[in-house]
C-alpha cells in the first residue's frame, strides 16, 4: 500500500465525518481542526481509517501527530505489522 | 475557581444544573459525582417546576472517569453510579436534558433518564462502555432501547460508536429534537417556560406516572447489569483493555 492510499483512506473518512467537505478540498498538510473537526470527530476519523487499513496503534502513540500528512506516515510504519 | 457543578433558580421556578468541570470534561469522578448529588439534593429541596440539566458547551459528559473503572475491575462494588440514575428517575419535577456538548457511557445515562432530550447536530453521543472491555452500567441496557429503539440500542452498546447527532437523527432516534448546537438551550428553555406555566401539582402527577417504566426499567437493570459486571470486570482481558485505553494519558 502506498502513502497516497492510506492519504485517501484519511481523507475519505474525514468526508465520512465531517459537514459539507469534499474529499478534494482536503489538503494533507493541515489538520483535521481546519476542517472543524472536534475532538471526538479525531477519534472517530483514525479509528475508521485505521479499521479500512486492518492496523491498530495505540492512543499513546497519535498523541503528537498535528496534521493529515503525519498521520498516513504514522499508519504506513505499521502497515503489514501486527 | 468555578465549582465543577452549579445551580440556580429563576423567578419562574425553572432549576438549571450547569456541569462545568472544564478541567476534567465533566467525567464522573468520587467528587464530581458527590458534588452532583449534593446539588440534586439543594434542586429538590427548592421544589423547582422544572430542571434543566446542561454541561459544558464542547461536553456535556465524558462519563466513568478511570479511577472508577480500576475500582470497578478490582472488584469493588461502586453503588454511587446507580444512584445518579435513580435519582433522576425519581425526582419529582420534569427534567429536560439540554445536551449540547458531546455525552458518552454514563453521560449519556443522564439523558436516558431525562423526562426531555435534545442533542445537537454536531456533537456526538455513545454507548461506549464497550471500548473499555466490559458492559454497560448505570441502567443503559434497559433504558437505551426505550430512547433509541432496541435494535439501534444494540448497535449503539455492541460496537461502542460515537454517532454525530446528526447521524442519529437520520436513523429515526426519536428524542424530542436533535438541533444545530446554538439551538438547543434556546429550545430547552422554550420548553422549560412551557412546562413552569401549568399547574405544578399536576405536572408532578403527570411525571410520576411517566416515569414509572422507567423506574421498572432501571430495577430490571440493576439485576443485569451488576451480575453482567461482575463477571465483565473480572476477565483479566477487561484489566488489560483499560489499561491500554488510558496508555499515555
Amino acid at each position: 500500500m502506498t502513502k497516497q492510499e492510506i492519504v485517501d483512506v484519511i481523507k475519505k473518512n474525514i468526508a465520512d465525518n465531517l459537514d459539507d467537505i469534499d474529499v478534494k478540498d482536503i489538503d494533507p498538510t493541515k489538520s483535521m481542526k481546519d476542517y472543524g473537526a472536534n475532538s471526538l470527530d479525531i477519534i472517530e476519523v483514525v479509528s475508521c481509517s485505521m479499521r479500512d487499513l486492518d492496523i491498530r496503534i495505540p492512543r499513546s502513540e497519535l498523541a503528537d501527530i498535528g496534521n493529515i500528512d503525519q498521520l498516513a506516515d504514522k499508519f504506513l510504519e505499521n502497515i503489514g505489522k501486527k | 475557581m468555578t465549582k465543577p457543578i452549579d445551580w440556580d433558580l429563576d423567578d419562574k421556578k425553572i432549576a438549571t444544573l450547569r456541569m462545568q468541570d472544564t478541567e476534567n470534561k465533566n467525567v464522573f469522578s468520587h467528587a464530581f459525582v458527590e458534588a452532583f448529588l449534593a446539588t440534586f439534593d439543594e434542586i429538590e429541596e427548592a421544589e423547582p417546576r422544572v430542571l434543566v440539566i446542561r454541561g459544558l458547551d464542547d461536553v456535556f459528559s465524558g462519563g466513568a472517569d478511570r479511577e472508577s473503572l480500576m475500582e470497578l475491575a478490582a472488584g469493588k462494588i461502586v453503588v454511587r453510579d446507580l444512584v445518579l440514575s435513580e435519582r433522576l428517575i425519581h425526582a419529582r419535577f420534569p427534567i429536560i436534558a439540554a445536551m449540547e456538548g458531546h455525552a458518552m457511557g454514563g453521560g449519556l445515562v443522564i439523558g436516558l433518564c431525562s423526562d426531555i432530550v435534545l442533542m445537537a447536530n454536531e456533537s456526538r453521543y455513545g454507548a461506549v462502555f464497550i471500548n473499555m472491555g466490559f458492559t454497560p452500567g448505570m441502567g443503559t441496557t434497559t433504558l437505551l432501547p426505550l430512547l433509541v429503539g432496541p435494535y439501534l440500542a444494540s448497535e449503539m452498546m455492541m460496537t461502542g460508536r460515537r454517532y454525530r447527532g446528526k447521524e442519529l437523527k437520520g436513523l429515526g432516534v426519536h428524542v424530542n429534537d436533535i438541533l444545530p448546537k446554538a439551538e438547543v438551550l434556546p429550545k430547552a428553555r422554550d420548553l422549560a417556560l412551557q412546562i413552569a406555566e401549568k399547574n405544578p401539582k399536576s405536572i408532578a402527577l403527570l411525571k410520576a406516572a411517566l416515569s414509572t417504566p422507567k423506574k421498572k426499567l432501571l430495577i430490571d437493570a440493576r439485576a443485569q447489569e451488576d451480575l453482567m459486571h461482575h463477571l465483565s470486570f473480572g476477565f483479566p482481558e477487561t484489566k488489560a483493555i483499560i489499561h491500554e485505553f488510558y496508555a499515555g494519558k
